[in-house]
């Protein structure tokens, strides 16, 4: 009667008016072969048609295990005790959270309460975003801020109603928040149930199946032009725009593809690395350099350019085009249109309280070290680490260290050996006003 | 379908009877002076067994769609009460599973019932609502909404009910409905165990700690520390002794003197898995316990609360209740794997 595998929960978070009762009724609709049980927060709400569904009352209190205190949801613990004995009729659980409910002591439960971890895995995180309101949310509300920093899977609902600029707007928003997890575009909830289910988000072994490499890519240009040129020179002019000084690289004999854009990208990324040099109206651009233009005199400003040979010319830069009304003149004051453009995801400076911080460092961690700095860190900012994951290379040790974590309760392991692999650490922290730069230096401080 | 328990009882315990039923059994109850044992079940089925032989009797295996919450005997032993998921009471005349009545409580599960000590009433809970009704199953009134889920109830006297939820024991009249006494404590309270002669209300706690309060001068106190939620408590008949199960070990407090404050508990050590089952004999200071690894063992105690085991039984999957005859000439065990057990008890 009592299988040993584990019983998968989903939580699925998200405000009032998000699409929950929507997404709930297409997965239980949906012919995927699963019997789900259903553990709804809201008592009296309608609209599930389903045999199995059980209320809760959020029962919050703290528990103590050890070292740490965490709190935990006294009410599911019971309901997950009951429904323990019924395992074999039902193989799924989909955990619904009122809108207003910290995701934090529910995620805490699976892990806290060793019963209720011997029968349960937490599958994933699910919130929903109502496209149309959650920046007003947001704003207004710690609950809707923390439902996005502790989601693996984000869905961004009634995407109908919103603008599609403003969709990719409120998208970067959500990722800055948030970059551990998958951002999904739906109306009405229609996103395929393999999104949601079954993510395995909490188990070690999928974690970096899931994110090879947590990071996205963000890169410190925003825009890029390639432009033919034959000898000569051009000049380079811009108009007022949103900053005083545009960050620029210029790089040769780029081909105008996408395969050759990412390497130029790449080797960018480098060169703006480097410190800038400054360069003021009316001067010559050096290429393969970072410079920076000034631009803080109004109206427009001009650059010149001096090519030699026929060339391929990329420009990495800081802003947008448009934004400065960039423009390349040949010596005979025609505009030189770009034969090939690109935006890319630029890194962003952003308002929001919640955030994620990444650390991605060559080299080995002092396990000591790294042990006396992981400590301090969750017991002096546990509470405002939602979530945490990451791999680590630790010295002496020949396979990667893969963990994972929700507030102060951390989950490690050894992962794959490293190989002939460049040891490397990566280690995302998303969090409440979590000082990023220093985390960093304390990281690189515990390596050897 | 699990293998037979064979000849394996030591001690005080000698074998009865083995029967199983097909799903995960719930709850259990000995009725009709011992003559019949009850079983029911996670699939919604009630059946009862003859005492001695095992032999099946009756079954009704439709009682409860979705399953079986909880059932009582009530005290002359003739009639079963059963509720579950699909918020329904059900009366059983014990001797031949008839149905008596049926009562619809509320839409969700009715998670607990119990007969109060003359059998005049009954009290059920669903969600946060306790439901007091007649013995023929008729409705005489319902509380107000609890703050929270109600997780216990007690019957202390006929005319007072005890309840517990998300941190609070209320004490309920239960003829004019209204509140006798509210205890508050900020804790998730899992286990409710009420002493025979009224006085101690004791809680088990989800943060590992059993809180009691002394009703008659209001005193309560806390003993923490347990290695396991505290999910199984049980008071002798005497009142003397409180038996708690929050780890391996069975803790057993002394409430004679001054005590259990500032005594050292006795400390039963033999199963080597959490408790999951405790009960006392009816009239003696034996206390039956079955663990989450099967094995049921009895014990003989003294006044201090420390003890020696009088005997035992292994039984196959995880004990989820044991059961005394009212005579305690025999003890029943329900476990994980669908497995009735019953031993006969030597005379001590």
């Amino acid at each position: 009667m009592n299988s040993p595998s584990k019983v998968p929960v989903t939580i699925l978070t998200g405000f009032l008016g998000s699409g929950k009762t929507t997404l709930l009724n297409r997965i239980l609709s949906e012919e995927h072969g699963k019997r789900i049980a259903v553990i709804e927060n809201e008592y009296g709400e309608v609209g599930i048609d389903q045999a199995l569904v059980i209320n809760a009352d959020e029962e919050i209190f703290e528990m103590s295990n050890g070292c740490i205190c965490c709190t935990v949801r006294g009410d599911l613990i019971r309901v997950l005790g009951n429904l323990m004995k019924r395992r074999d009729k039902f193989d799924y659980i989909l955990l619904e959270t009122t809108g207003l409910a910290d995701p934090g002591p529910v995620a805490q439960t699976f892990f806290m309460d060793d019963e209720i971890a011997s029968e349960f895995s937490l599958d994933g995180i699910v919130t929903l975003v109502d496209a149309h309101h959650i920046n007003q949310q947001l704003g207004r509300s710690q609950e809707s801020t923390e439902q996005i920093a502790f989601a693996d899977v984000i869905l961004l609902n009634k995407t109908d109603l919103v603008k599609a600029e403003e969709l990719d707007e409120l998208e970067t928003r959500l990722r800055e928040m948030n970059r551990l997890a998958r951002v999904h575009r739906c109306e009405r909830a229609n996103v395929a149930i393999s999104t949601v289910l079954n993510l395995e988000a909490f188990n070690l072994d999928q974690v970096l199946a899931d994110h090879p490499t947590f990071l996205e890519p963000e890169y410190p240009f925003e825009w890029t032009g390639v432009y033919a040129l034959s000898p000569g020179s051009y000049e380079l002019s811009l108009d007022d725009g949103p900053d005083p000084t545009m960050s620029l690289v210029m790089l040769e004999r780029l081909d105008p593809n996408e395969e050759a854009l990412q390497q130029g990208a790449e080797w960018c990324v480098r060169r703006y690395a480097e410190p800038a040099s400054k360069i003021s109206p009316g001067n010559i651009v050096p290429i393969d350099q970072h410079v920076e233009l000034q631009l803080q005199i109004s109206g427009q400003k001009s650059f010149a350019i001096e090519i030699d040979k026929q060339t391929s010319l990329a420009l990495f830069a800081q802003h947008t085009a448009e934004e400065f009304n960039l423009r390349l003149g040949a010596s005979d004051n025609a505009e030189v249109l770009p034969v090939l453009e690109r935006t890319w995801v630029a890194q962003h400076e952003h308002d929001d309280e919640v955030g994620s911080v990444a650390i991605e460092v060559d080299g080995d961690v002092n396990p000591n070290k790294l042990n006396a700095w992981l400590g301090k860190l969750l017991r002096e900012k546990g509470i405002d680490i939602f979530r945490m994951k990451g791999f680590l290379s630790i010295a002496g040790e020949s396979q990667r260290f893969v963990f994972q974590g929700v507030h102060m309760l951390f989950d490690g392991q050894p992962d794959r050996p490293w190989g002939n692999e460049p040891r490397h650490n990566q280690l995302v922290f998303i969090g409440r006003n979590l000082d990023g730069n220093t985390m960093k230096r304390e990281f690189e401080a515990c390596l050897n | 379908m699990p293998k037979l328990v064979k000849n394996k009882a030591r001690g005080v315990l000698q074998n009865g009877f083995f029967a199983t039923v097909d799903d995960y059994p719930i709850a259990g109850g000995w009725g009709l002076n011992g003559k019949l044992f009850a079983v029911g079940d996670a699939s919604g089925s009630v059946q009862s067994f003859d005492g001695t032989s095992g032999r099946k009797i009756w079954e009704n295996s439709e009682a409860h769609v979705g399953g079986i919450m909880s059932m009582s005997v009530s005290s002359n032993g003739k009639q079963l009460a059963s509720v579950g998921q699909d918020g329904q009471l059900a009366l059983w005349d014990f001797a031949d599973g008839q149905l008596q009545h049926r009562t619809e409580i509320g839409s969700g599960w009715v998670e607990h019932v119990a007969w109060s000590k003359s059998g005049n009433h009954l009290a059920v809970s669903s969600g946060r609502v306790v439901t007091i009704l007649s013995s023929s199953g008729e409705k005489i009134w319902s509380s107000e909404n609890h703050p929270s889920t109600v997780s216990a109830l007690e019957w202390v006297t006929d005319q007072e009910l005890s309840t517990t939820c998300y941190g609070r024991v209320t004490f309920f009249n239960t003829s004019s409905g209204k509140e006798n006494e509210r205890l508050e404590w900020q804790g998730s309270l899992v286990s409710l165990a009420l002493s025979p002669d009224g006085n101690v209300v004791a809680c088990g706690s989800q943060d590992k700690s059993v809180h009691y309060w002394r009703r008659s001068n209001g005193q309560d106190s806390m003993m923490s520390g347990y290695p396991w939620k505290p999910s199984e408590l049980a008071f002798s008949h005497d009142s003397i002794l409180l038996a708690t199960g929050g780890g391996e070990d069975i803790t057993v407090w002394s409430f004679e003197g001054s005590g259990p404050e500032g005594t050292t508990p006795g400390v039963l050590e033999f199963h080597k898995a959490p408790i999951s089952s405790l009960a006392f004999s009816h009239h003696q200071r034996h206390l039956a316990s079955g663990c989450r690894e099967g094995g049921v063992v009895v014990w003989s105690l003294g006044r201090r609360g420390g003890g020696h085991a009088l005997g035992g039984a292994p039984v196959n999957g995880s004990v989820e209740n044991v059961y005394w005859r009212p005579d305690c000439r025999s003890l029943a065990a329900i476990d994980s794997e669908g497995g009735i057990t019953v031993w006969r008890v030597k005379k001590i």
